[in-house]
């Protein structure tokens, strides 16, 4: 049985490598390393997640098993929902590594080791059972985020977004660490499972406290309204294959922290009360929000983000429903999400290269010469739609069944962020209907992080792409995603059963039934894809449509006072984070004093 | 936004937020009451089973060292992301050793320098190695250990700059063993919990003989990562003043026509 | 937890405070930093609050015999990571500020919105 340490320990020592030889190592053997840890990774987290659907596993570092109900040391949870994650992860940076094969600008060498870096936190964030540890990677994420994120120095923008970002997401980990702190005086434990069992069920001032410095900690990652700020801007100047791992994983890790906190912590402590309603509320207005600020974007990376803010929110409704079909949902949402978004933003990365810039307006029409390009970013907007044949489809209707009035805010934020894609699409790769609007943000200057000179677009570029896309629209067609999804599902909520594995060190697994489709999601995803469609084309062709019935771009071109909210000030968002942290504490106090 | 709204917005934020964080601590066993029991136990079990004096040494390396490689990498990232952020712009393809442009030594402030101050730090220069490798190698025994026995050996250079020892400063600062030595440093961490998964242990397990409480080769692993972690501190402090340095001269010279 | 013998977690609740104002209210990238780093002691105040023990001894057994009263070594452990942390976040937030100044000409957070809307 493979160690999971290797998870951490190899893409470290590989990095640690990469980085004390940098100026021996040619280019093409630090990527080829890269490319193979980071695959590697991706075979021993799908090793575990297999393993993880018949038996989840402990494992003890440094060999500190627990003595009584002591846990001394720090254990790594091997369950369904960890390893999917870790394996995202994985599959992620490979795709992000094998797009920057030997074009990318590589940093003088510092590139690949903080890629590998990041790769390790992510893993390990997945599937640490340890509260301080979980903040240890967190911490490491964000480390080696926060200097991805500023690698394109030549300009002064991307300086501005990784600052905001460094900013924001360091004091939620200040955050995080004070609310870890009170959970440790009141338990003395740091243990997950051991917390939660010490906790038993009190849910007093201390609790609760604990509990608002954590999620909002966790949320800040996750780009929850109104912690979303950050995100916009990280994105719009990262690198591509940065952006991919950014929207696809990061973010959703941010939230599976929160997840996995509640579903071990305090789960126990707020069974019964209206806690979870929390995050269906944060969800479903995040959701609405970022749909329409992602409609209102020009400027395609920062567009793009604005989905993934739509998205994220999309999932923390789903978490906040807390059944086991939802999280099943859930769990092949990530996924799905996870590939169309890295796809639509390596189909942006081409873009860039291409013709160095991200502005809609400035591309108009330019993108016909791309025949490879586009139909990979229209299937990649009828996904983002969640329209039949993608797995988001799939993983909406698992959340919807439970809760049928969710189908409202799916509609909004699928048929909106869909449509601006396809919109984008229309303009760019066929020269549909005007330019469109020209904003500030639009305008933001960026230049491509490849280096050779030249409009040749490398194949292997499209490579990633295609596997994303195609890998989307795959696991739609694929029984057995819902059932490693409902056992996923089933043993992350089971506290007991995530207990037993820590104090035991297995817990077996009953085996999940397949479901695939759920009837009424067809229906749900066509409505959603034809909406898509209508509005972007609506937008588009809008000189055509009488003033009276121009919808859409007046919400292309009318967010101006929202707009301006996305300060671009690092105090701005410390402010709104505070409000956030005030307003989530009064209502987690309302709901359960 | 304005800043006075700003202002108002972040007064109702952190009275709300103020309010939790009190109302939370309301509840917390009274000060100076500490009740375990996970603090207890280390306490009283390092000793015993890992022969170590210092049991804060025993957690960050051994019970919970896991958690002190992550965080020996996020100062790796970090000096790596120093290093990024910082390069020289003319050659990004990597790879190649052209940085030598400015000599971070040759920059200094107008200001005499005192002859009181060369002396002085100059004769400490010595101490201070000798102390860092104390610190460093030490930790299992007393306060100390790799993080804090790094800084201090980081610092010795930064002393024969201020003395203005430039060619010894800049030929200890500038020489491409220090970034060796960061990854090596950090990849022995690693690479000595890879030795417990080799032996068949779990990783990270402390599998070298565990000596008499209270000799310098006591503890095992400890004394051996806390080495480790010495050494990747002490070069990763040294590459981060190296680059903020060599930033200030670069931008000297530009202000400079 | 009465007010004036539990201070320290007050102490603790102010400092997270003083220092989010100090985000907020800065006008200059490197205060904001410094800022940044007043909110982390907030949590080394209460790290160590937390652990302290009336009368205990520090966790060292070279000169004390094991039985002792001591205070709790592992919030001490996790200080030293929350110390590392803390400077590392820093040096690259510092590094960031110094190229934007080279770059952008400013070190003024109202000058360096090049990102808005």
């Amino acid at each position: 049985m493979p160690s999971p340490a290797l998870l951490v320990s190899v893409p470290l020592i590989v990095a640690a490598l990469l980085g004390a030889l940098r100026r021996l190592i040619p280019r093409w053997i630090a990527d080829l390393l890269a490319v193979l840890t980071a695959g590697g990774n991706l075979g021993l987290s799908c090793w575990w997640l297999a393993h993880a659907l018949e038996r989840t596993e402990v494992y003890w570092f440094g060999g500190w098993f627990p003595r009584g109900r002591m846990a001394l040391g720090i254990g790594f949870t091997m369950d369904g929902y960890g390893c999917g994650l870790a394996a995202l992860a994985a599959l992620l940076t490979t795709l992000a590594l094998i797009y920057s094969w030997k074009h990318m600008e590589g940093a003088g060498g510092h590139y690949h080791p903080l890629m590998l870096v990041f790769l390790a936190a992510m893993s390990g964030f997945a599937v640490s059972g340890d509260l301080f540890n979980i903040f240890v990677f967190f911490e490491l994420m964000s480390t080696a985020a926060f200097a991805l994120c500023g690698l394109k120095t030549r300009e002064p923008a991307p300086l501005a977004g990784a600052f905001n970002f460094a900013v924001t997401n360091s004091v939620a980990a200040f955050l995080m660490l004070t609310g870890i702190a009170l959970l440790y005086s009141a338990t003395g434990a740091l243990n997950l499972a051991q917390i939660g069992l010490a906790l038993a069920g009190r849910h007093d001032r201390l609790v609760l406290a604990a509990f608002v410095f954590l999620t909002t900690g966790f949320l800040v990652k996750a780009a929850e309204v109104p912690f979303h700020f950050w995100l916009p801007d990280a994105h719009a100047v990262s690198p591509t294959s940065v952006c991919v791992l950014f929207s696809g994983i990061m973010v959703q890790l941010g939230l599976f922290g929160a997840m996995r906190i509640y579903a071990t912590v305090f789960q126990g402590c707020f069974a019964g009360t209206k806690i979870p309603w929390l995050f269906v509320v944060t969800g479903a207005v995040t959701a609405v929000w970022g749909a329409m600020m992602c409609f209102a974007e020009h400027h395609l990376k920062r567009l793009l983000a604005f989905s993934t803010i739509s998205h994220t929110g999309l999932m923390t409704l789903a978490f906040g429903l807390w059944t086991k079909a939802a999280l099943a949902g859930l769990f092949v949402y990530v996924v799905a999400h996870g590939l169309v978004k890295a796809g639509l933003f390596l189909c942006a990365g081409i873009l860039l290269h291409r013709f160095e810039t991200m502005s809609e307006p400035a591309l108009f029409g330019r993108g016909r010469a791309l025949r490879g390009t586009a139909p990979l970013w229209f299937l990649g907007g009828l996904g983002l739609a969640a329209a039949p044949g993608f797995a988001l489809a799939v993983g909406e209707s698992h959340v919807t069944d439970v809760a049928p009035w969710a189908e409202g805010i799916f509609f909004i934020a699928g048929a909106l962020t869909g449509a601006a894609v396809l919109r984008v699409g229309f303009r760019v790769f066929a020269g549909l209907g005007d330019a469109g609007p020209v904003d500030r943000a639009a305008r933001v200057d960026e230049k491509p992080e490849t280096t050779d000179a030249g409009w040749r677009v490398n194949p292997v570029q499209y490579v990633p792409a295609v596997v994303c896309i195609g890998g989307c629209i795959a696991l739609a067609f694929w029984k057995g995603m819902t059932q490693v999804a409902g056992s996923a599902a089933a043993s992350f909520m089971n506290f007991r059963g995530y207990a037993h594995m820590v104090y035991a060190g297995a817990t077996v697994i009953p085996a999940a039934e397949a479901h695939g489709w759920l009837a009424h999601g067809w229906l749900a995803a066509g409505l959603r894809a034809l909406a898509a469609v209508a509005i972007s084309l609506w937008a588009v062709l809008h000189l055509r449509v009488p003033r009276m019935l121009r919808w859409p771009s007046h919400l292309e071109g009318s967010m101006k006072p929202v707009r301006e909210l996305q300060s671009g000030h690092p105090g701005d968002y410390v402010a709104w984070l505070t409000v956030g942290c005030a307003v989530l504490g009064a209502a987690a106090f309302w709901l359960v004093l | 936004m304005k800043r006075s709204h700003r202002l108002w917005l972040f007064a109702v934020g952190a009275l709300g937020m103020g309010f939790v964080y009190c109302a939370g601590a309301r509840n917390l066993p009274p000060w100076g009451q500490y009740r375990g029991p996970y603090g207890d136990a280390i306490a009283q079990l390092a000793v015993y089973e890992r022969h170590t004096t210092d049991t804060v040494n025993a957690v960050t390396y051994d019970y919970r060292g896991f958690d002190t490689l992550g965080e020996e990498f996020i100062l790796f990232s970090a000096v790596t992301g120093v290093m990024l952020l910082l390069r020289p712009e003319k050659q990004d393809s990597g790879g190649k050793r052209d940085e030598k442009g400015g000599n971070p030594a040759s920059f200094r402030d107008r200001a005499a320098l005192s002859e009181t101050v060369q002396m002085f730090t100059t004769a400490i220069f010595g101490f201070a190695v000798i102390f860092g490798i104390y610190m460093a190698t030490h930790g299992q025994l007393t306060p100390g250990g790799g993080f804090q026995g790094g800084v201090i050996l980081a610092a010795a250079p930064m002393l024969l700059y201020i003395a203005e020892n430039t060619e010894a400063f800049q030929r200890i600062v500038s020489h491409p063993l220090v970034e060796f030595l960061e990854g090596a440093g950090a990849a022995g961490y690693a690479l000595i919990g890879m030795a417990a998964l080799a032996m068949g242990a779990a990783f990270l397990t402390n599998v070298i003989p565990l000596g008499t409480t209270g000799d310098v080769f006591s503890s095992g692993t400890i004394a051996a990562i806390s080495a480790c972690v010495g050494v990747e501190v002490a070069a990763g402090f040294t590459l981060i003043i190296f680059e903020y340095l060599r930033e200030i001269l670069s931008q000297k010279k530009n202000e400079e026509p | 937890m009465k007010f004036p013998a539990d201070y320290p977690y007050f102490v603790a609740a102010w400092i997270l405070l003083c220092g989010l104002y100090g985000i907020v209210r800065s006008k200059h990238l490197v205060h904001m930093v410094i800022s940044l780093t007043v909110v982390q002691s907030s949590t080394y105040v209460l790290l160590l609050a937390i652990g302290f023990r009336r009368g205990g001894y520090a966790p060292v057994f070279a000169g004390l015999h094991t039985g002792a009263r001591v205070v709790d070594p592992i919030v001490q452990a996790l200080m030293l990571t929350d110390v590392v942390v803390e400077t590392t976040v820093v040096a690259l937030l510092l590094a960031m500020v110094v190229k934007a100044y080279e770059k952008g000409g400013t070190t003024s957070p109202d000058d360096l919105r090049f990102l808005r809307g």
